[in-house]
């Protein structure tokens, strides 16, 4: 439940089990008849505060409860979540639900311990509206990317293949990721695109299919004879024609693989609302407490027989 | 032995001592009996501390990620709100109770591993800190209300002058809700801005959340009850038995027996 909004998970999952999701959509409509009616006792006190206000901190607390069913009945309808974003060093993807907004992981530093251990994550994150860049942040472990009701968060890391080592005919060792060009023979061979996991759908269509080395597909411009042609070159189907025909015994031999950060990209308007809650109570219950005692030291304890 | 161990047995051997002098107390009527089981539990209670302390500074973190290092601290802080409320209210027999209490717990946490297990990243942060230890006092001032309803029914019943009399534990019951409830409240809300940091969300619908919520739910109504004429006195001290009941399930039934994102081992 909580990889979605709450409205997005109870549309989506909860309606395929009423018989078992019957007491959230229950649970929400008591909660928030107890909202209302704690808000009544908290507008109640403001009309006699002048006789009350000494429970000023108890009736914080109902504020503060207020605050908090509001903030996250909002989150739950117009909230959004998203997780396991893979992002390499470099790379720029587009904010999940939040159209014209980007995401650029400038840098990523996985820190280990001596032994090994995976002690943190540390990524120098830029948002860019279009490509101006609106906010940057190092966000790390418990240390998020905030912007508005968006809330970005390095939650793991893994390991991405972003192309393959192997061999061209004549020039011997080379590093086959996007971005290289070959000349041999008076042809000029460009990698254009890696992605580590394909399918070919009926028709020739090439799609991604994830992020696991599974199915790696090399998309290869050739420049030969003033003719330049794209192709693509799945490796477990072998050699492209186009290669073959022209003499060209491209051999990818290793993976070459980077780490990679995986984000949990949420967005909640109520987030805001909520923190004011936390805030709300928080001040009620430190006001109680000194209330309590102050109260106590004076003997001042209306007994109830 | 270590010295954190030494601590740890010599604590426990000076609770076993006071339970006995309680005990004693209440078959002899014996005010020195009282006052020296006061003095063990003082001195328990300051060995327990060192032990803590000591644990802390080997570990560089406040030790409560498993099974053993949370019943100890649990029993730490009963044992530290009830010196409160002796010092503070002079309750007398009623430590034989809160001791035993505090003794099961010790009990069930002495068999277990001390050691401590690598800390999680994510609990690398002051929030855990503040987070564990305002939980656990405010499962201790429930458990202190438990212990007070429950004397509370027996004095009812029994009428014996060894217990204060029924105003005075429904007084201190009242009390020890209503700090219980203050402090799980920050608990709660140190633990939710905690998760929208670490998680991105405030409220996770992981059982521990929703049966936290309940506890914290329970004892905001038992902040009310108490100004309702038929809950007070019986009432409220049953409703402080059941809503222990509530804080043990929260605790140790979905620790153990469920996967949560609170694990206990």
């Amino acid at each position: 439940m909580d990889k979605m909004a709450l409205m997005q998970w109870y549309l989506s999952e909860g309606l395929r089990g009423p018989e078992l999701s019957w007491w959230v959509g229950l649970t929400g409509v008591l909660i928030l008849l107890f909202a209302l009616n704690t808000l009544c006792c908290f507008i109640d006190w403001i009309f006699r505060f002048r006789a009350r206000w000494r429970k000023s901190g108890e009736y914080l607390i109902h504020l503060g409860f207020v605050l908090l069913v509001t903030g996250y009945t909002w989150g739950a309808f117009a909230g959004q979540r998203s997780e396991q974003n893979a992002l390499i060093q470099g790379q720029t993807m587009a904010v999940p639900n939040m159209p014209g907004y980007f995401l650029r992981l400038d840098k990523f530093d996985p820190q280990f311990s001596p032994e090994g251990r995976p002690l943190d994550m540390i990524n120098e994150l830029t948002l860019l509206q279009g490509d101006q860049p609106v906010h940057s942040a190092t966000a790390y472990t418990n240390n998020p990317l905030m912007y508005g009701d968006l809330v970005v968060i390095p939650i793991s890391m893994g390991r991405s293949a972003t192309g393959f080592t192997g061999s061209l005919n004549e020039l011997g060792q080379i590093s086959m990721v996007p971005g290289e060009i070959f000349r041999v023979r008076g042809m000029e061979l460009e990698i254009l695109e890696f992605l580590p996991n394909v399918v070919r759908r009926p028709g020739g269509v090439i799609l991604p299919a994830g992020p696991n080395l599974a199915n790696p597909a090399f998309r290869l411009r050739l420049t030969a004879d003033g003719q330049s042609g794209e192709f693509w070159y799945l490796l477990r189907e072998g050699l492209p024609q186009p290669l073959i025909q022209r003499g060209l015994r491209l051999r990818p031999a290793n993976p070459i693989a980077v780490n990679h950060s995986l984000l949990t990209i949420n967005r909640d308007p109520g987030a805001g609302l909520a923190l004011a809650g936390g805030f709300a109570m928080l001040a009620g219950v430190i006001f109680a407490l000194g209330s309590f005692y102050y109260k106590r030291s004076r003997g001042d304890r209306p007994e109830i027989v | 032995m270590t010295l954190d161990s030494a601590l740890l047995y010599g604590s426990f051997t000076l609770y076993v001592g006071c339970v006995f002098l309680y005990l004693g107390h209440a078959l002899t009527k014996k005010n020195l009996l009282h006052r020296s089981a006061l003095v063990l539990v003082i001195l328990a209670f300051a060995l327990q501390t060192l032990c803590l302390a000591l644990r802390w500074n080997t570990a560089g973190y406040l030790p409560v990620t498993n099974l053993f290092s949370t019943l100890f601290f649990f029993s730490w802080s009963m044992a530290a709100t009830y010196v409160y409320f002796e010092l503070r209210y002079r309750i007398a027999a009623t430590g034989l109770f809160v001791m035993l209490l505090n003794l099961v717990l010790l009990t069930i946490a002495i068999p277990r591993d001390p050691t401590f297990p690598p800390l999680y990243p994510a609990l690398d942060t002051p929030l855990f800190t503040f987070h564990i230890a305002f939980s656990f006092l405010g499962y201790a001032f429930f458990s202190m209300a438990f212990s007070m309803g429950v004397l509370y029914l027996i004095q009812r019943v029994r009428a014996t002058a060894l217990l204060p009399d029924l105003p005075t534990l429904r007084k201190l019951n009242e009390e020890a809700v209503f700090l219980g409830f203050c402090l799980f409240s920050l608990c709660l809300i140190i633990g939710s801005y905690w998760a929208y940091v670490a998680w991105g969300y405030y409220f996770s619908w992981n059982i521990k959340g929703i049966w936290s919520f309940l506890v914290w739910l329970f004892y905001g109504g038992m902040c009310h009850a108490k100004f309702v004429r038929r809950w007070q006195g019986t009432g409220y001290a049953l409703l402080s038995i059941v809503g222990f009941g509530v804080v043990l399930f929260t605790y140790l039934g979905i620790g153990l027996l469920m996967s949560s994102n609170h694990p206990l081992d």
